[in-house]
């Protein structure tokens, strides 16, 4: 049996952790709050971009060099899949169901005689797949913060995968992503980013109201077209990584929640046995005195 | 007199969304003038200054774009930039230092840049359209 000294640190030491898990939260909260904000701010450019383009896309059908972020590369061979998760931990299965969806994704392209190469973004994906699929990762983008540094961050990863694309190095581009549906769920969404796909039926129902309006362009379509293609697939990554970012924050403070309930559950368990054992130490020296006294 | 709505959209933000009377926009082949009624036309637009004036032709704002497009109808206006600044807020010896040290560099990426801060430059000198 432990004796009371033992449990004594050991409650304490459960108070300490409640302490830190509590706090936490409430940072995770206070953090929460301003994703979401920063992920709400950036809702209209992108629904407007996005209204553009599908006002557009109809006016190319086939071509060279830019107008092919619309229209794929004609081969269905070579894959890209971009994992995004969090930089850090301590937010429950945020990060580790991110990997489980793309290890299983990589695995049934692969099955079907794709090439799959990955490009992880955040700590926790890359530190992941550095171990398991180590050849396949081309590059790794960790600490973006992007609630800080903002749309530059969007950039870079944006910037390199046209890169990659222009070069021929892949044929499509799928990200893993979580998405943030409320404080306390997160949903693994793939998405689809080169080519892009505006077959969306919703889209398409907004095409048809429009349809009437007709637009001068200026200096033409296809300038247009090229220069919104490159900033399309920027501002989607950018979505993607601050939805992923508010859900980080939310996953964490659910996380962060539990922990600091099962601390407080623990305390009181280790109390009641703190009681107890106290109850049945004294219980004995008193058996102890008074049989003691008898024998006198 | 009539009005038209507005927007200046930028990726982390929404900059600015009011009824105004006339908005100026750098586009890529000239500058467009915009008033209550305009037609419809979608451009893409070079770095330079989007001027936006009330109904009585004051300036109220203008702001600094580093490309973008510019989404118009007879009632509304668009504007979805990649970078936005307000003209005042620029800082006329940091950019010319900017610029400095682009020059030196070399590649498809500074001289980018260096456009873009040129045209900030000429951003701060420029006067014309103040007064419309």
């Amino acid at each position: 049996m432990p004796s009371l000294k033992d449990i004594k640190t050991q409650i304490n030491s459960v108070g300490s952790t409640k302490k830190i898990t509590s706090a936490m939260k409430m940072v995770a909260a206070s953090k929460l709050r301003r994703s979401q904000e920063k992920a709400e701010a950036a809702r209209p450019y992108s629904s407007r971009l996005e209204e553009m383009l599908s006002s557009l896309a109809s006016s190319a059908a086939s071509g060279e060099g830019i107008i092919k972020l619309l229209t794929g590369t004609g081969n269905d061979q070579n894959y890209i899949v971009v994992p995004v998760s969090a930089d850090r931990g301590l937010c429950g299965g945020f990060n580790s169901s991110i990997n489980r969806e793309t290890f299983k994704l990589v695995k049934s392209l692969e099955s079907n005689g794709k090439k799959v190469q990955l490009m992880p973004v955040g700590k926790k994906s890359r530190d992941f797949f550095n171990r398991v699929m180590k050849d396949q990762i081309i590059e790794s983008f960790v600490d973006l913060n992007v609630s800080s540094t903002g749309y530059e961050s969007a950039l870079n990863i944006s910037n390199k995968l046209q890169e990659l694309y222009f070069e021929g190095k892949f044929d499509k581009c799928i990200l893993v992503f979580n998405k943030f549906k409320s404080a306390i769920s997160q949903e693994v969404t793939q998405q689809q980013l080169i080519p892009l796909d505006v077959s969306n039926s919703e889209k398409k129902e907004e095409k048809e109201n429009s349809s009437n309006a007709i637009y001068d362009y200026e200096p033409d379509e296809e300038t247009i077209l090229k220069d919104l293609l490159p900033k399309n697939v920027s501002i989607q990554i950018f979505k993607v990584l601050l939805e992923s970012d508010a859900g980080e924050q939310g996953a964490r403070m659910a996380a962060m929640d539990n922990a600091t309930r099962n601390a407080g559950e623990m305390i009181d368990s280790l109390t009641l046995k703190y009681n107890r054992t106290r109850q049945a130490f004294i219980t004995k020296e008193l058996i102890e005195i008074i049989s003691g006294a008898e024998s006198i | 007199m009539a009005t038209i709505s507005f927007d200046l959209v930028s990726p982390e933000n929404l900059v600015f969304n009011d009824e105004v009377g006339t908005i100026i926009v750098p586009g890529k082949d000239g500058d467009l003038g915009i008033l209550p009624g305009h037609s419809k036309v979608m451009s893409s637009l070079r770095p330079g200054r989007v001027m936006v004036y009330s109904e009585d032709k004051n300036l109220i704002k203008s702001f600094f774009v580093s490309g973008g497009f510019a989404e118009i109808n007879p009632e509304k206006c668009i504007v979805l930039a990649e970078s936005v600044v307000e003209v005042n807020s620029l800082e006329k010896t940091s950019i010319e230092k900017e610029i400095q040290e682009l020059e030196n560099k070399e590649g498809k990426e500074s001289e980018e840049q260096l456009s873009v801060a040129k045209a900030k430059l000429e951003a701060i000198n420029v006067n014309y359209y103040d007064k419309i």
